[in-house]
């Protein structure tokens, strides 16, 4: 099975993120295979996202020896109209790319992710229609932001 | 026999001079070298040192050479990055380990380094990340959890950057590995906590990477002594593993690396004086899309104008004879008769000049003047002459490597003479080659003149074809040498015993070879510089051609034979009379 010889890393992982969760985020392992973490983040107060919850999964690439390639998957499973998540739910988030550090967690990542949604950064985008969107006229991309939070976010 | 030494005297002094002008590089950088030198072996020099160069930073720059480079073997790349090493080390007080992540920080510059970090050494120390004391105090702990696998683990299974943040060195190398295997990016490497920016040396490296990773890593430290600096280059010949050292903005640009490939700093292509670096690339670029048509046309379908076989060309000379019974004597490049190459009859070679050859007025050259509008025709005649004086390079560099691997040692013993007495003949090879080269390279320079600048073209023409003492004379020295060095040597090669000529071959070569290296200079002095300037060069070569170098050498603008052109010219110009006289 995948949950024998999982290494120390994940299951102490997993036992923090239980036993103290960071605010507004939930993140639980899969039942079947503990390298795959359903999360839950809260959108944060004043941002376009207040009030909906999106729901993420994370799956931990932790080789049995070496625990420094990046983290394989973040992904977002909800619909979600930012500049820097695309329409499949990819994240563009330096710390997942060139800044990763195997030193970082599953709790600092997701803390980041969090940080993003309440400060979009459209001057590094990954989707560039959005990236533009919000760039000339901000205010009406922030309600449409909205209004996708509203469409899809808010069934929790 | 005065001549004879005078050949000996020749070779030599080319020699010395070549030599000389490293040595000068040398003598330059020697207070340098000692500086550091001394201060590296002997740590009581230490303050004395540092004065030195804190009080005058700039003495050292003023104090390097600015002519030459210097050709850097591997031992010499090591020796010379140990002596920065050394050096920064010494002047900063700082150990080995931070020099190199300083001096890596700075693209190896010395000067910078020190620079920088006498301005801001507390900046310096931040964004390089040096760090003087410890971040985090872990001194009293007896054991840790690993921030990156979360066991917790005894001390001494701990290691860390100077910031102090612990890591357990099964993770350390994990983390150390990855970065080692994706590429030269390990030489920045950081500690892992994601908020420090510490730098992981190569002590590190050293403690905790496994063998193969360790000599990847010594590896791409050495390669970016070279890549990351901006005076120096590798040599860009296939499996040459040798650098480029060069003081900015001083000689020319063209250098000669040990394996004999010579290459433009600048560019990195092969050497192309006198054309400039741009033309180069439009050339070359030009070459890789309509080259291959015209290579294989080129190189399959010339055949004899006479008996219609077709001719590969495999000696380096332009006179062609076709294998009997036809036995045809033509010119390579223009397939005409070689009876019509002379000059009686308008000159060697006028087969090259481009549009001379048109205007000749017979029906032939009538005809292909209307060709001649399509510029692929145009190009055509340009590469061509590209083209073969290539390969004829390349078969002269053949011929003298024969020479040197097996006809020499023959030679010793046929003619019961010395290998320094045939040196000429190594030498006279090595002219050859340097002037197909340019040659080669004056085609591209052609092909690139504007048409309908008339006077330039038409000046260009003039140059190449009908100016007696550039162009014509340099190609048909050329031809004249290579002749003497490929044919005539051939005999005293096969012969019985000692030739009683055989010294009268070794002066008329010597004087070949420099009559043509003189010429070969005119010409590329020309070129580069532009032709208004040739205007006024070419009237003073009239009245005084064989005396062209000499009021220019002191500017030292050619690396190569500066110091002993002065005395070479006259020589050669008695030479070249002799030679005269013996060809007739």
């Amino acid at each position: 099975m995948a949950n024998s010889n999982l290494p120390r890393r994940i299951i102490k992982e997993t036992q923090r993120l239980l036993s103290e969760p960071a605010p507004g985020i939930s993140a639980s392992p899969s039942e079947d295979n503990m390298r795959y973490f359903n999360v839950m983040i809260l959108g944060p107060t004043q941002s376009p996202y207040e009030g909906s919850c999106y729901f993420l999964l994370i799956v931990e690439n932790v080789g049995t020896q070496c625990l420094t390639s990046k983290l394989s998957l973040v992904r977002f499973l909800t619909k979600i109209y930012h500049p820097n998540i695309d329409k499949l739910g990819r994240i563009c988030l330096d710390i997942l790319k060139d800044k990763w550090s195997p030193a970082l967690q599953i709790r600092t990542v997701l803390l980041s992710i969090q940080a993003l949604l309440s400060a979009p950064n459209p001057d590094d985008p990954l989707s560039e229609n959005i990236a533009k969107h919000w760039k000339t006229n901000e205010a009406e991309a922030v309600e449409t932001a909205k209004e996708w939070t509203r469409l899809y976010a808010s069934g929790a | 026999m005065v001549s004879e030494d005078n050949v000996i005297e020749d070779s030599v002094s080319v020699e010395d001079d070549f030599d000389g002008d490293d040595y000068e590089y040398d003598d330059g950088g020697d207070d340098y070298d000692d500086d550091y030198g001394d201060a590296g072996d002997d740590d009581d020099d230490y303050g004395l040192v540092e004065d030195d160069d804190v009080d005058d930073p700039g003495a050292m720059v003023s104090r390097r050479p600015k002519l030459g480079y210097t050709v850097l073997q591997e031992a010499d790349i090591k020796q010379r990055q140990e002596d920065d090493i050394s050096k920064v080390s010494t002047v900063l007080s700082l150990s080995q380990v931070e020099a190199t992540i300083l001096l890596r920080h700075y693209n190896w510059n010395v000067n910078e380094v020190h620079d920088e970090w006498f301005s801001d050494e507390e900046r310096v120390r931040k964004s390089v990340g040096l760090f003087e004391r410890q971040v985090v105090d872990v001194s009293d702990a007896s054991e840790f959890t690993c921030g990156i696998c979360f066991d917790l683990l005894p001390c001494d299974n701990f290691a860390s950057a100077s910031c102090g943040h612990p890591f357990c060195q099964e993770c350390w190398q994990g983390y150390i590995c990855t970065s080692i295997n994706d590429g030269p990016g390990c030489l920045l490497l950081r500690c892992p906590e994601p908020s420090c920016k510490a730098a992981v040396g190569p002590d590190m490296i050293d403690k905790l990477a496994p063998c193969e990773e360790k000599e990847k890593y010594s590896q791409f430290l050495l390669r970016s002594y070279i890549e990351d600096n901006r005076e120096a280059k590798w040599c860009p010949a296939p499996g040459c593993e040798n650098a480029v050292n060069f003081a900015v903005g001083g000689g020319d640009f063209d250098v000669t690396c040990l394996c004999s490939y010579r290459f433009c700093r600048n560019c990195t292509v092969e050497a192309h004086r006198p054309v400039d670096c741009e033309t180069v690339t439009k050339w070359m670029l030009k070459n890789s899309v309509d080259g291959e048509n015209v290579n294989w046309i080129l190189h399959h379908s010339k055949t004899c104008p006479k008996c219609k076989r077709p001719i590969e060309k495999n000696q380096g000379c332009m006179h062609m004879t076709c294998t009997p019974p036809c036995s045809y004597e033509f010119c390579w490049l223009c397939l005409r008769a070689w009876s019509s190459h002379g000059l009686a009859t308008g000159g060697f070679y006028s087969c090259n000049v481009y549009e001379a050859e048109m205007q000749k007025g017979n029906v032939d050259a009538a005809m292909r003047r209307e060709m001649a509008k399509n510029s692929f025709e145009k190009y055509t005649h340009y590469y061509e002459r590209w083209a073969s004086n290539q390969s004829s390079r390349e078969k002269a560099l053949e011929d003298l490597n024969r020479m040197e691997s097996e006809n020499m040692e023959k030679l010793c013993n046929v003619q019961c003479t010395t290998m320094s007495q045939l040196k000429c003949i190594t030498e006279a090879w090595l002219q050859i080659v340097e002037c197909r080269r340019v040659l080669k390279w004056t085609y591209a320079y052609g092909y690139y003149l504007p048409e309908h600048e008339k006077t330039k073209t038409q000046f260009f023409e003039y140059l190449q074809g009908i100016h007696f003492f550039f162009f014509l004379k340099a190609e048909a020295g050329l031809e004249r040498l290579h002749r003497c060095a490929e044919k005539e040597l051939d005999k005293y090669v096969t012969a019985d015993g000692p030739s009683s000529d055989f010294d009268d071959f070794r002066t008329k070569l010597t004087g070949l070879t420099s009559v043509t290296k003189t010429y070969f200079e005119n010409l590329v002095r020309a070129l580069e510089n532009g032709l208004e300037d040739v205007n006024s060069t070419a009237c003073n070569k009239t009245v005084s051609p064989r005396s062209p170098a000499s009021p220019r050498s002191p500017t030292g603008r050619n690396g190569k034979g500066r110091g002993s052109r002065g005395k070479e010219s006259p020589r050669a110009g008695g030479a070249s009379k002799n030679v005269d006289d013996t060809s007739k």
